[in-house]
């Protein structure tokens, strides 16, 4: 099945370096015990405004469209949603990237260029601050 | 200069204090700068006379057809429009990334010496490596738009952490390319708008706090988006966020010497995860 990205990008940062303790690239270390699919969402607040959409007067076109805008209300906790992406099945995997759930770091382009970037940084830094005293 | 970028300095009703086009001087920035003004803009004439064919004006009623700016007010005094139109004056210019900057930016500095540990301000004396370093890392990236780290990002004191963090989120300094294009939406508060509701479809924007720009007071510099602010405080503009992703954002209330109204972000419900690709099973 195809890979699913966003952009084609420009990568070719892998090293090691003496900075990576020192920054905190966003990258997420999940849990490798599965958490319960219910956990992923809370949607209390959207059965709550359904509820009360379904029981109103309002014709079905406007029902239709004030319930997809409900979902807007569902919460859902990424952490956990990362969680069960790596303890799922290949096919479970795909749909969840389909759907922007996870964004998976190839090749460590984000993780590593981030280490690379700051070291460059503090290459500027010194070359721009070696006349100061 | 870098190759295919530019500097695009997002202005309105205040020609004669860019302040942001002499910082970029000051700092080493020696490529290519635009002047980006709206065909609202009273003072539109004293720019020409001062920048000449640096400037770039663009139709603000045109492109607010195009845009979702969340209300049915009539004011335009939000630079959501010039936000938005700097894609389309990129791709007229033949530049494919760019870096949009408001007007009034007083200095560049870095917030962590060569050893990463973290300092309050060091200028940045060389701003064209500075952008190429940034630029390099955004094409190596998935990334929608990355930024610089503004004076916000630091409250609590970033020095003295001794850890640096790259944010999931993205203010003032957007590079951005033609190839990877977005809209701003909300009339207001379109940054946070962007990166709340396209980051949590996947899009991803980061702020880089290595380095960070420093502003001048908004409701204290005349023009630009200060009417707005003055007129409304934040309390409208904290809601256009809360409209686009009330499922992870509230209204809460910043500061304690003069508390204002300002939105929160639950992050843990805002975005999802980027994790390694060991974890994709093949």
């Amino acid at each position: 099945m195809k890979e699913y990205k966003l952009f084609e990008i420009e990568s070719d940062t892998k090293l090691d370096s003496k900075y990576t303790s020192k920054i905190k690239a966003p990258i997420y270390t999940p849990n490798l015990n599965k958490p319960s699919v219910f956990k992923l969402y809370d949607n209390t607040k959207t059965k709550e405004l359904i509820k009360n959409i379904k029981k109103s007067n309002i014709n079905d076109d406007e029902k239709v469209f004030l319930i997809e805008a409900a979902k807007r209300h569902t919460v859902f906790n990424y952490s956990l949603i990362a969680d069960y992406y790596v303890n799922s099945n290949k096919e479970m995997q795909d749909l969840m990237e389909q759907s922007a759930l996870v964004i998976i770091d190839f090749d460590k382009a984000i993780e590593y260029g981030y280490v690379k970037l700051s070291e460059d940084i503090a290459e500027q830094y010194l070359k721009d601050t070696k006349d100061d005293k | 200069m870098i190759n295919n970028f530019c500097v695009f300095i997002l202005t309105h009703g205040r020609p004669n204090n860019v302040v942001t086009y002499d910082s970029l001087k000051k700092f080493g920035y020696t490529g290519k700068v635009y002047i980006v003004i709206d065909n609202e803009d009273k003072t539109a004439k004293e720019y020409y006379k001062k920048f000449g064919k640096k400037v770039i004006m663009f139709d603000k009623l045109a492109i607010s057809k195009e845009l979702d700016e969340g209300d049915n007010f009539k004011d335009r005094r939000a630079i959501i429009y010039a936000r938005n139109a700097c894609f389309n004056i990129a791709k007229d210019l033949g530049i494919k990334y760019f870096i949009e900057l408001d007007d009034d930016y007083t200095d560049f500095r870095y917030k962590a010496d060569n050893n990463l540990n973290a300092i309050d301000r060091k200028p940045i004396k060389n701003l064209n490596n500075v952008f190429e370093i940034l630029l390099n890392y955004y094409k190596s990236i998935p990334a929608i738009s990355i930024a610089m780290a503004q004076g916000g990002d630091f409250f609590g004191g970033a020095a003295g952490n001794d850890t640096l963090i790259c944010k999931r989120k993205c203010m003032n300094t957007f590079i951005c390319s033609t190839a990877r294009p977005f809209k701003f939406f909300g009339r207001i508060n379109e940054d946070v708008n962007a990166y709340t509701n396209l980051g949590g479809r996947g899009f991803l924007f980061l702020t880089i706090t290595n380095v960070a720009i420093q502003q001048k007071a908004t409701q204290k510099n005349k023009g630009g988006m200060s009417g707005i602010y003055l007129d409304n405080g934040t309390y409208i503009k904290s809601f256009y966020t809360i409209i686009y992703s009330p499922s992870c954002t509230k209204i809460e209330t910043m500061g304690s010497k003069h508390p204002r109204l300002h939105h929160s972000i639950s992050w843990d419900n805002a975005v999802p995860k980027i994790i390694s690709d060991n974890y994709k099973r093949k």
